[in-house]
């Protein structure tokens, strides 16, 4: 049997811990390519107009993997329990992508994360290795190992921002969902831009700090959602090691829209710019964004205006 | 010889040119509509400054300015940049900011509203602390005030004047120019006069851009006022009302960010002397779209005289032409 992984939304969070569960039980499984064109238009067409940009790139990840593999894992996630909620895609995802491909031939596997009716993530893990076939005592094992693999995954991400922190240069701190940055069609290039104005682009978002976690209380105290909640820590506690942040969205984000502007009103140093994606085929408007962005930065810190 | 600095800026809607000497003063300059053509235009632009430059020259037949660097701004710095062989090739809001500094050392506060794009640059001891830009869409630009202006008939250039004699301006939705539209054609139809709904989108600009832009952020005069829309007096008076302070329009506004690149392009390390005889030579842009991978990249090749100078669009190696 093959399982097929969609290459989107909490794949970029928990790529180890769903590769390292699967791989200890000897599952093969196969993941869609990175995000293109292609499917990002095919998205687009199941997707109802209003959805976010990010739901619609997961759905053409769905549709890529309809018959190249037996079943799609499609995770319903609610909340996080002590950490916080999640945006409502979330648990409604396996609904969601159930009802859109109701007439092809697809069939779902699932693990459910729930804390209010006591579903945490390793009896979700123990559930799923039933689905599979799996034991008991077999599923928990493979669930133990591959969430050691994510917390090593974790530390290590947390000493690459650390290293990057120290280095000379102009840093930029790049925030948003780890879905929107760490996509190769959507987020990379704005490191890529960022790399070639001679910049340091710095991205927290795949890192889980206690600390961190602690620190979005300097922002706000009752941020309900986790995700915002690590976005808005990550820059209460390096806000004086960078020079500039920004924030990525994807049009339209709820939980942005409102954390953003909550961002940029207590946020007054250093600078904030906040980028919304659209799928916009040009990068013209961004290349401008990014450029004066980091201009403007720049100018203010080698003082080129007494040149003028 | 002495030296000139040449600045082009290519927008969405027009395309301004000047030259400056050393001294940042502006020796030629002027302006097209254009009109979906930046090359033709640009071609035309250089011809004008050329005559003007030769004019000059005249009266310094021992020594003539010789045009020293380019620089490039506006939607199509890329393509003009490339075509020109510009020194600097910059976006809009720097060189607007460092223009604008460079006449008015002691601006607070810089609004622009240009074809497309509108910006809120704020400045301090003449350095830049702040600036926002609009996001998503082309709402309360130069776009929107054409396309309204078209629908009701008017030149853009006139509806300035035509909202000045209005003494009482019709309220419109002021989020989107599709919204805008239809509610303008609503309110004409239950009896408003077209002078009210004039002054209305006049201040329907100013309204979208107090509430997108400039949200949030403190004005502190002086203000300077610039973009293709600054020379609609409507929107100016229609500023002056909203914020209570006196908007200063300089007569070059339009001007700025040409002025502001070709500073940039004198200051830069990379001088590259320019010959205007460049607006003689043919110029070919071509789209490829390239089939190597399932993105389908627009690379766009720019030829002259047939031979290939630059190409860019391709988001990897694999689609590159040059």
């Amino acid at each position: 049997m093959v399982i097929g992984i969609p290459r989107g939304f909490l794949y970029y969070k928990h790529e180890t811990l769903w590769k390292g569960f699967f791989d200890a039980l000897g599952i093969t499984y196969l993941i869609s390519p990175k995000t293109n064109q292609e499917i990002l238009d095919r998205g687009n067409e199941f997707a109802i107009d209003e959805a976010c940009l990010s739901s619609k790139v997961y759905l053409g990840h769905v549709h890529w993997l309809i018959e190249k593999c037996d079943k799609v894992f499609v995770p319903r996630i609610s909340s996080y329990g002590m950490d916080g909620e999640v945006c409502t895609k979330f648990p409604a995802l396996f609904d969601l992508v159930t009802n859109t491909f109701a007439d092809q031939e697809i069939e779902l596997i699932h693990y459910n994360m729930d804390f209010r009716n006591a579903d945490a993530e390793a009896p979700g893990f123990v559930k799923l290795g039933k689905l599979l076939g799996k034991s008991r005592t077999k599923s928990l094992r493979a669930y133990l190992i591959a969430k050691q693999g994510e917390k090593t995954q974790q530390i290590l991400e947390g000493n690459k921002v650390r290293e990057a922190m120290e280095q000379n240069g102009l840093k930029i701190l790049v925030t948003g969902h780890a879905y929107n940055l760490h996509d190769p069609y959507l987020g990379t290039p704005v490191f890529e831009m960022l790399k070639k104005l001679d910049t340091i682009p710095i991205s927290a978002a795949r890192v889980h700090d206690k600390e961190i976690h602690r620190a979005s209380h300097q922002i706000s105290q009752n941020i309900p959602w986790v995700f915002n909640r690590e976005l808005v820590g990550t820059i209460a506690h390096y806000q004086r090691k960078i020079d500039g942040i920004i924030l990525i969205t994807a049009f339209p984000c709820g939980p942005d829209s409102l954390i953003n502007e909550l961002v940029l009103r207590r946020i007054k140093n250093p600078p904030v710019l906040q980028l919304i994606l659209d799928g916009q085929e040009g990068t013209a408007g961004m290349e401008t964004r990014l450029e004066s962005f980091i201009d403007i930065i720049r100018f203010k810190k080698e003082g080129y205006y007494d040149k003028i | 010889m002495k030296t000139a600095y040449l600045g082009i800026d290519v927008g969405s809607i027009s395309t301004k040119a000047v030259l400056i000497d050393k001294k940042n003063k502006i020796l030629a300059r002027d302006y097209l509509w254009t009109e979906v053509d930046p090359i033709g235009t640009v071609k035309k632009l250089l011809y004008s400054l050329s005559d003007q430059l030769a004019k000059i020259n005249e009266h310094h037949q021992d020594n003539p300015y010789q045009v020293q660097a380019v620089g490039t701004t506006g939607s199509a710095r890329r393509l003009i940049g490339s075509i020109t062989g510009a020194s600097v090739i910059k976006n809009e809001i720097t060189t607007h900011a460092i223009g604008t500094t460079s006449l008015y050392p002691e601006v607070r506060t810089i609004f622009e509203i240009g074809g497309q794009d509108s910006k809120i640059i704020l400045i301090e001891n003449g350095i830049v602390v702040d600036y926002a830009m609009n996001t998503l869409c082309a709402a309360g630009t130069g776009a929107f005030l054409s396309s309204l202006a078209q629908r009701l008939n008017e030149k853009v250039e006139d509806i300035g004047e035509i909202a000045l004699t209005s003494d009482n301006p019709t309220r419109l939705a002021a989020r989107c120019s599709v919204f805008a539209e239809s509610d303008m054609v609503h309110k004409s139809q239950i009896g408003h006069s077209k002078k009210d709904i004039i002054a209305g989108i006049c201040q329907s600009v100013v309204t979208n851009y107090m509430n997108n832009v400039a949200k949030g952020k403190r004005i502190i005069p002086p203000i300077i006022f610039q973009g293709g829309v600054s020379k609609n007096i409507g929107v100016t008076k229609a500023f002056e009302r909203t914020t209570g302070h006196e908007i200063h329009v300089d007569p070059d506004s339009h001007l700025i960010g040409a002025l502001g690149t070709a500073i940039l392009a004198k200051n830069s390390k990379d001088p590259r002397p320019f010959d205007f005889r460049i607006s003689e030579a043919d110029f070919q842009t071509k789209g490829i779209n390239c089939d190597k991978c399932a993105n389908h990249c627009e690379v766009i090749a720019v030829y002259q005289d047939e031979k290939l100078i630059d190409a860019w669009g391709n988001k990897c190696d694999r689609g590159r032409v040059i």
